[in-house]
């Protein structure tokens, strides 16, 4: 053998930066279609008469949020912690042939389960949970997968040089205990092909089919403490474990203060669990549980700032970073989007808010600018921070990226401020009585009048989609760009014009 | 004890405990760095920003082995 | 202690799992015993009706329409009646949506016809001016499957003891029976009955062939799902 140096191997990571990427643009396409299709509804049948039950509005919304929660959110995930984990801990996968094979595995069982998910969902095969809507063989494979990723983490700390954990991989295994235990309750559900007939047939109807295990109100109960807390170890947690890696790394700052750091991971990990009641003011679950709701989402404000605001004042008297690097931007601009949309969301929480906000745009615009500006452009961020060193070569372009980063600016402004307007116009026009105390609207004048903010965020939408784009094209195009030698990687990303 | 109070019980002694633990955490973050064993977490950053293969781990598990 | 955790990741992973599991334990398990309690005039489905409720999920029909009436005026007049827990008893999984892109349904059933939704699902515009909801042609020709309702059905009674074939307390004092098909080709007759009442009010002459021929097309099924809803 060879007396090579010891690398860092950053094979199974590149995999599912391919995936992210893929996912990503079928994701945020569909969502850019949909979009458009509440704004002009000829577009449901604009694949033909034929297919249109398969294009319209009802097929595709659910494979839009689970492509760009599932397939690019979890493929960013996995990618970044494939490398952010062996950089940390010090330690490379290529010390350890068993985690490699779990790396791959892992890889390799996940593609199949995303093409198992995208074609019992088009096909219609859905439990309705939103999130959730997998029927249960694909539940059980996305176990499987989860727990290779779980061997993967703890085995690769198991070997690892560095003794503390660094606060990403405490995130990372908060993520991984997090969406374990969601996603294993709230997908409690029977096989009907369990059940027999009096005539002792069995196996009756589609095998794919389940019933839930919960009823109703409890049902609802379990499925937002799922849905609120997968937005929590999907969308923040992980997100966090990146940002704190890869911000400082690329600035040469560290942490603002490690210690604020640590106290918000405990923070976070106690009060998000207790929020998910605020998906169900004013409903049928216990007030007294819809008041907790409301008080801890309120509460949760300060971890999240905690974080958010641990990062702004890393760049502290190193603003010319922000101003001269894109990459830079895109975690600055992030996390600022991580600050607005968890302030967002507890005042949408407040029970007199949420009577206006529940079941509006707003709500959507919410989820978006939270899951645009902040997974997105984190993500985004992340892959542009490994790609020149797991390439070894510079970024293709860096005005490129600065284009792309206005662009999709613009994008989230539009969309966010549109989904205002709509969802708050729309819940007055619910709730608005005339001098008679008639309702004064009729439901089709609340929807004939959103239709110019339902234009605006398809554009808003177009726009991201757009500038993801031309990340995919600068990406690809890094991957023959001048080769770089180790001493450019140290921090700052060498970038190309 | 019904299913109501024993909830109740739950939530409030879980929750003291917690807010306990958490002022206990704060207390030793910054206690811990004036310990003469002391370590300041502020070290920790290090664990990123020198993070090649080659570098010095902040506290290499290769030191608690030979003790 | 703290730091000594910092440092064993079995025992941090520990220490984690306790701390996100605490409120799932305390808020949603003692809630269980209570909710699922279901309310006077609350029946099982029948057969029928769950195959169009199934045919409401596979579209989707609740990423747009929610079925939780709240406590407001503005809600009750626009509705009917705010939601009652109990009303949800049989609904596996709940359909509640989180979006009304489109008005509630939860008592829809109380103010439109077989007639009106026939028209209206295959094409909203036509009925409802300017409205944004795409048209479902293809369920007047789809086959609902029976059969995964029964078995849906079977899977409820047998492991959530949902009283099919027993007496169900209605509001005016008296009770109903939901029937419980003994085979698969029995829940088909039974279904084709019901079927059959929903087509007599129905104008689509397909349909109606299709439901003399003994076929039952997604559309009736759904049609009396939404009928149920009250």
């Amino acid at each position: 053998m060879e007396n090579r140096p010891l690398e860092y191997d950053y094979t199974v990571a590149k995999m599912f930066m391919v995936t992210t990427i893929v996912l990503g643009i079928v994701g945020m396409s569909i969502g850019v279609f949909i979009a458009f299709e509440l704004a002009f509804p000829g577009l449901n049948t604009i694949f033909g008469q034929g297919i249109a039950e398969y294009t319209n509005f009802s097929r595709l919304r659910p494979l839009h949020t689970d492509a760009v929660a599932f397939g690019f959110t979890l493929s960013g995930i996995f990618a970044t912690w494939y490398y952010v984990g062996q950089r940390v801990l010090k330690v490379s996968m290529a010390e350890s042939k068993f985690l490699m094979l779990i790396g791959k595995l892992h890889f390799w069982l996940y593609v199949l389960g995303v093409a198992a998910a995208v074609v019992t969902l088009f096909m219609g095969y859905s439990t309705s949970k939103e999130y959730a809507e997998f029927e249960w063989p694909i539940d059980i494979a996305i176990v499987v997968v989860w727990v290779l990723w779980g061997v993967s983490i703890f085995g690769l700390i198991g070997i690892r040089r560095e003794k503390s954990l660094y606060i990403s991989v405490w995130y990372y295994i908060a993520t991984f205990l997090g969406v374990a235990m969601l996603y294993l309750f709230n997908n409690m559900e029977v096989p009907t092909m369990l059940a027999t007939s009096a005539a002792g047939e069995t196996g009756i109807g589609s095998w794919l089919h389940s019933v839930s295990m919960y009823a109703g109100t409890n049902d609802a109960l379990v499925q937002w403490w799922y849905g609120h807390n997968a937005v929590a170890f999907v969308f923040t947690v992980p997100i966090v474990a990146m940002i704190y890696y890869f911000l400082p790394k690329e600035s040469g700052q560290a942490i603002y203060s490690y210690k604020l750091s640590l106290l918000s991971f405990w923070g976070l990990m106690f009060v998000y669990l207790w929020a998910g009641g605020h998906h169900l003011l004013y409903s049928t679950v216990p007030d007294w549980m819809q008041t907790m709701g409301s008080i801890f989402s309120v509460v949760l404000i300060l971890p999240s700032w905690g974080s958010a605001i641990n990062m702004l004042l890393t760049m502290k008297g190193e603003w010319q970073q922000v101003a001269a690097s894109p990459l830079i931007k895109f975690m600055v601009l992030g996390s600022t989007f991580y600050m607005f949309s968890t302030l967002e969301g507890p005042i949408q929480a407040i029970k007199s808010v949420n009577a206006i906000a529940h079941f509006t745009d707003w709500i959507v615009g919410h989820v978006h600018d939270g899951t645009l500006g902040w997974v997105g452009f984190m993500i985004i961020a992340a892959l542009y921070h490994m790609a020149p060193r797991v390439f070894k070569r510079e970024l293709y372009s860096k005005s490129l990226m600065a284009a792309q980063f206005w662009i999709q600016t613009l994008g989230i402004v539009l969309y966010f401020t549109s989904m205002w307007i709509a969802g708050i116009t729309q819940g007055m026009m619910w709730r608005a009585h005339d001098e008679f105390g008639n309702l004064a609207y009729s439901f089709m004048d609340t929807v004939d009048v959103l239709h110019p903010y339902y234009a605006l965020r398809g554009t808003g939408g177009l726009l991201y989609l757009i500038g993801f784009f031309m990340f995919a094209y600068n990406i690809y195009k890094t991957m023959s760009a001048r080769p770089v030698e180790e001493s450019e990687l140290q921090n700052a990303s060498p970038m190309g014009a | 004890m019904s299913i109501d109070e024993f909830s109740a019980y739950g939530y409030f002694f879980l929750t003291l405990l917690l807010v306990v633990g958490l002022y206990a955490y704060i207390y030793h973050l910054y206690k811990k760095k004036k310990d003469a064993t002391g370590v300041d977490y502020e070290n920790y950053s290090n664990m990123a920003l020198n993070d090649d293969i080659g570098d010095t781990p902040v506290k290499p598990v290769s030191d608690e082995k030979k003790k | 202690m703290f730091h000594w955790l910092e440092k064993h990741p079995f025992f941090f992973a520990v220490g984690v799992f306790v701390v996100i599991a605490f409120a799932g334990l305390i808020e949603i398990v003692p809630n269980f015993a209570q909710a699922s309690r279901p309310v006077i005039g609350t029946k099982p489905y029948t057969t029928l009706e769950l195959a169009g409720r199934q045919v409401y999920i596979k579209n989707s029909c609740n990423a747009c329409h929610s079925q939780l009436i709240r406590p407001f005026k503005a809600e009750t007049d626009r509705y009917g009646h705010y939601s009652l827990s109990g009303e949800y008893a049989y609904d596996r999984p709940f359909l509640w949506g989180s979006k009304r892109t489109g008005p509630d349904l939860h008592r829809v059933g109380n103010y439109r016809t077989t007639e009106w939704h026939e028209n209206h699902m295959m094409d909203p515009a036509a009925i409802v001016q300017g409205s944004i909801m795409p048209a479902y042609p293809w369920m007047f020709t789809n086959k609902a499957d029976i059969d995964t309702a029964f078995a849906e059905q079977l899977t409820d009674q047998q492991f959530f003891g949902v009283p099919y074939n027993k007496p169900v307390p209605m509001k005016d004092g008296t009770t109903q029976t939901v029937k419980l098909a003994k085979s698969v080709a029995e829940a088909h007759a039974d279904a084709l009955a019901e079927a059959k009442e929903v087509a007599s009010k129905m104008k689509n002459q397909d349909v109606k062939d299709a439901v003399a021929r003994g076929e039952i097309p997604e559309i009736v099924a759904l049609i009396a799902y939404l009928n149920s809803l009250k």
